[in-house]
């Protein structure tokens, strides 16, 4: 066997993160490499720096035993290396056939030479087996054939090497048994994959090796027949218990939220979330854990009463609101730090006051019947912006202008200062915010459970859950699994469940 | 503490920094205005008429004696509520592309309540017409909304597809149910003399429209930014998500900004008919409603900067009338210089980045 591709000491730092740390490993020609680890253990950054995306910080890569240099992805392209990324990169109302052409169609003089061009596409796609409908729109196809056509892609500019981030993430079980079929197909002649993926299933139903990430390090590489979900697992997570813990586990008081066999679609009218059924009792901060886009997002937003239920109820103190407009919801007492802040967290062109008063502008003393009572509003908003620390020149500062965190701060301000709300859902209430802007925030929602709030945070930074969560549950293909209380062994249940849905490990 | 930061908020927007802010924006405004002109200059030039005369022209046909004046300001009313119109689609992030059509459906419903009651007293019979100018320009945006709300279908196509089907329907009206064969151009019988707006002064086009135009500037500043729905309205604009999230009443915002904005520019068309021609004309808009579009975009939506902008264009309107037949500069120069400004402010060749752009090209 020939070696395809290999990396040598490949070490990539951020600001505050060393992404890769000093990395080496190597793959065979026509084999499947899966490479598998939690949120930010560096598989992404790698798969970066392999299609030239990134630059390495030290460390070499090998070609079929050259080395090369990669500048930008043209260069990696040239030398045979293909990435998919998660989100694909095509022009909505092109064909396939020109996506998968775009840049090197082939030309009638200074004319792209069409009918050329779908004899092409279509050749490269027989070659290896594709169905594809090359003189479709994209618009109109499925999201499986979407990704079909970026794999062309790839194919068509002569590629050996494809990179695959998390290819099945988008994908329902039967396009992604299609997916699996088509990329055998390709090794049997001869192209080499890599395949990012968190999970552990369909990494041993459809790789030759498989190499685990933690925290920027290559912990180890696997033969895929000679190991199993457990110890992949086990590989992914650790046996160390973490430091960081921000909490003393409370006794649980009263139940306030009852979650009751909620079932809810996605954008696609798939099914998000599955009958899932959750309690969020006073003065309890419960953690939402489980690899992003297992349905955390529509579960928050049916929730909200921002997404219609199929099924299900959902009561705050006995009473049900499922039926309910977001506001009335709110009313009912319920603060909510989204997940995106800059696409539903805030207005950014709006002023700080602006973002501050939502929840407040129209009722007594805020505002007089029709007209908002400004020197009111700005009282109460200049009260908890000093409150919560939030650096900003004032009032009338455009949003946009504050830091990441000093956004979150305003969030924070908005829905816990006036300390109204019973139940607090956070989702993701840290994603990119530096060091001590996350310690401020985390505290803030440990302070307002211990004042006898439910507090509900979802995070895909397992860290971030087992510092704050008194319980866990884990978001997994739809379905909210029971992780149980804090405790030692607790990292290695949710693990289990996040990358299986099951809480325990058969040897 | 607290009062410490107060002192530091109300410092930080004194009305020094409020001055300054004012000047460069005018500044802004100056520059465009220049390149504008400068650039209509350069055409007639090309084409061998002198500038300068066209220009003097111009500037005596809208301003040359009060009278001239008095009726500029008149032009510049409907262009103000156009303009209110846009603005108050636009800041709630609505693309009403249908003002001119919203325009002739408003006007019509005016010239019908003026023409039908013929006698009512003229203190219910002026109010009367344009509510059901405003009541035209609103219904005319319902199918829209519908589409909108119903199968959220953007409401770009449809408001720009209504404005052909309210010209002709106008047409058909004028020609067959409610035609004046005394009329001189095809139109609707004239409005009962109590319909009719009192003039301000003799001998001008000027009347109490003008007034109506200023109160509604007003009017709209203190909706949009000192009122409950304003600020929904205005959060909507600028993020329909982060206002749906907040419990904001997204869809109802989404109704009342083009109903609100149909019904401006339907009391606009009010004021013309019963300002001005009398009776509904067939075609009596010369793209009232796209300029109101073009001059919400250059007052960046705000009802202050709405004025300025709506004198200019009624005394472009006017003074190029004179400018035509005066120099024989045709009237297209004028559109012209009206584009060019269109295209600086939304492209924003502001002196900041102007700056900015000197600063990158230097290093």
């Amino acid at each position: 066997m020939t070696e395809a591709l290999s990396v040598k000491n490949i070490t990539k730092a951020f600001p505050g993160v060393l992404a890769n740390d000093n990395i080496s490993l190597s793959v065979e020609k026509g084999t499947i490499r899966a490479i598998v680890g939690e949120n930010g253990a560096g598989k992404t950054t790698l798969m970066n720096v392999i299609y030239g995306l990134y630059q390495p910080d030290s460390g070499q890569i090998f070609i079929n035993g050259e080395e090369v240099t990669f500048s930008s992805p043209r260069d990696a392209i040239a030398q045979g290396i293909g990435m998919v990324h998660q989100h694909f990169k095509l022009v909505p109302s092109y064909t396939l056939a020109q996506n998968i052409a775009l840049g090197v169609e082939p030309r009638k003089g200074i004319f792209i030479d069409e009918p050329a061009l779908n004899k092409s596409v279509k050749a490269i796609a027989d070659k290896y087996g594709f169905q594809i409908n090359e003189r479709e729109v994209t618009v109109d196809v499925s999201v499986g054939e979407q990704q079909r056509a970026e794999i062309l892609k790839a194919l068509y500019r002569g590629v050996e090497i494809l990179v695959l981030d998390e290819p099945t993430a988008v994908l329902t079980d039967i396009e992604t048994k299609e997916l699996f079929v088509m990329l055998r197909n390709l090794v049997e002649q001869g192209i080499t994959i890599l395949f990012i993926s968190h999970k552990l299933r369909e990494v041993l139903e459809i790789s030759d090796d498989i190499s685990v990430m933690r925290a920027g390090k290559l912990v180890g590489t696997v033969k895929c027949e000679e190991t199993d979900e457990c110890q992949l697992a086990e590989m992914m997570v650790g046996r160390e218990t973490i430091g960081g813990r921000m909490r003393e586990t409370k006794q649980k008081g009263e139940l306030i939220m009852e979650i009751e066999g909620l079932s809810v679609l996605d954008n696609r009218d798939l099914t998000a979330v599955k009958d899932a059924s959750l309690n969020l009792y006073s003065g309890e901060i419960v953690g939402g854990a489980g690899v992003d886009g297992n349905g955390q997002e529509e579960f928050v937003e049916a929730l909200l009463g921002l997404r219609p239920l199929t099924s299900g109820k959902i009561r705050i103190d006995g009473k049900e609101i499922q039926e309910l407009s977001t506001r009335e919801i709110r009313e009912a007492g319920v603060a909510y730090i989204p997940s995106d802040r800059y696409r539903s967290g805030v207005a950014v062109e709006g002023t700080i006051w602006e973002n501050m008063v939502p929840g407040e502008y129209y009722v007594k003393p805020y505002s007089n019947g029709l007209a908002l009572a400004m020197p009111e509003i700005m009282m109460m908003s200049g009260t908890l912006i000093q409150k919560f620390n939030v650096a900003t020149p004032g009032l009338d500062a455009k949003t946009g202008n504050l830091s990441g965190g000093n956004i979150q701060r305003v969030i924070a301000a908005r829905e816990l200062g006036l300390e109204k709300a019973k139940v607090v859902i956070a989702s993701q209430p840290t994603r990119g915010i530096d060091i001590a802007g996350t310690e401020a925030i985390r505290q803030m929602l440990i302070d307002y459970a211990n004042r006898g709030a439910a507090v509900f945070v979802i995070s895909a930074d397992l860290d971030e859950i087992l510092s704050l969560s008194d319980r866990v549950v884990v978001f997994y293909e739809g379905n909210v699994l029971d992780a149980g209380y804090y405790d030692e062994t607790i990292r290695q249940r949710i693990s289990w469940l996040m990358t299986s849905g099951k809480d325990y490990c058969v040897d | 503490m607290i009062k410490n930061f107060f002192d530091k908020a109300k410092n930080s927007h004194t009305w020094k920094e409020n001055l300054v802010n004012l000047t460069t924006q005018l500044l802004n405004y100056l520059i465009i205005l220049i390149i504008a002109l400068f650039i209509g200059a350069v055409v007639m030039f090309l084409s061998g008429k002198d500038p300068i005369a066209a220009y003097a022209a111009l500037w005596q046909g809208a301003f040359g004696n009060g009278y001239r004046f008095a009726d500029t300001l008149d032009r510049s009313v409907i262009m103000i509520l156009a303009g209110i119109a846009g603005s108050i689609a636009f800041r709630t992030n609505i693309t009403n592309l249908g003002l001119e059509g919203q325009l002739y459906i408003g006007a019509f419903a005016a010239a019908w309540a003026g023409f039908t009651f013929t006698n009512l007293p003229a203190i219910v019979h002026i109010p009367l017409c344009m509510i059901a100018g405003i009541i035209g320009g609103a219904l005319w945006t319902l199918p829209v909304l519908y589409l909108k709300m119903r199968w959220k279908i953007p409401e770009l196509v449809p408001t720009l597809m209504l404005n052909y089907i309210a010209i002709r329907l106008t047409d058909y009206l004028i020609a067959f149910p409610f035609r004046d064969p005394a009329a001189p151009m095809a139109g609707s019988p004239l409005i009962a003399a109590s319909a009719k707006l009192p003039k301000l002064i003799k001998g001008s086009t000027i009347n109490i429209g003008f007034i109506i135009a200023i109160v509604l500037i007003f009017v709209t500043y203190w909706f949009l930014f000192k009122t409950k729905i304003g600020y929904e309205l205005r959060m909507v604009g600028l993020n329909q998500d982060f206002a749906a999230a907040a419990g904001l009443p997204v869809k109802r915002s989404i109704f009342l900004a083009m109903t609100l904005s149909g019904g401006v520019i339907g009391l606009g068309g009010a004021l013309m008919i019963q300002g001005f021609f009398g009776r509904f004309l067939g075609g009596f808009s010369s793209g009232y409603g796209w300029d109101g579009f073009m001059i919400a975009i250059i007052a960046q939506n705000h009802p202050f900067a709405v004025f300025p902008t709506a004198l200019f264009y009624g005394a472009l309107a006017n003074g190029a009338l004179t400018m035509q037949s005066v120099t024989g500069v045709p009237q297209a120069v004028v559109a012209m210089v009206k584009g060019t400004l269109v295209l600086f402010v939304t492209v924003k060749v502001f002196v900041e980045n102007i700056r900015k752009g000197l600063r990158k090209w230097a290093m």
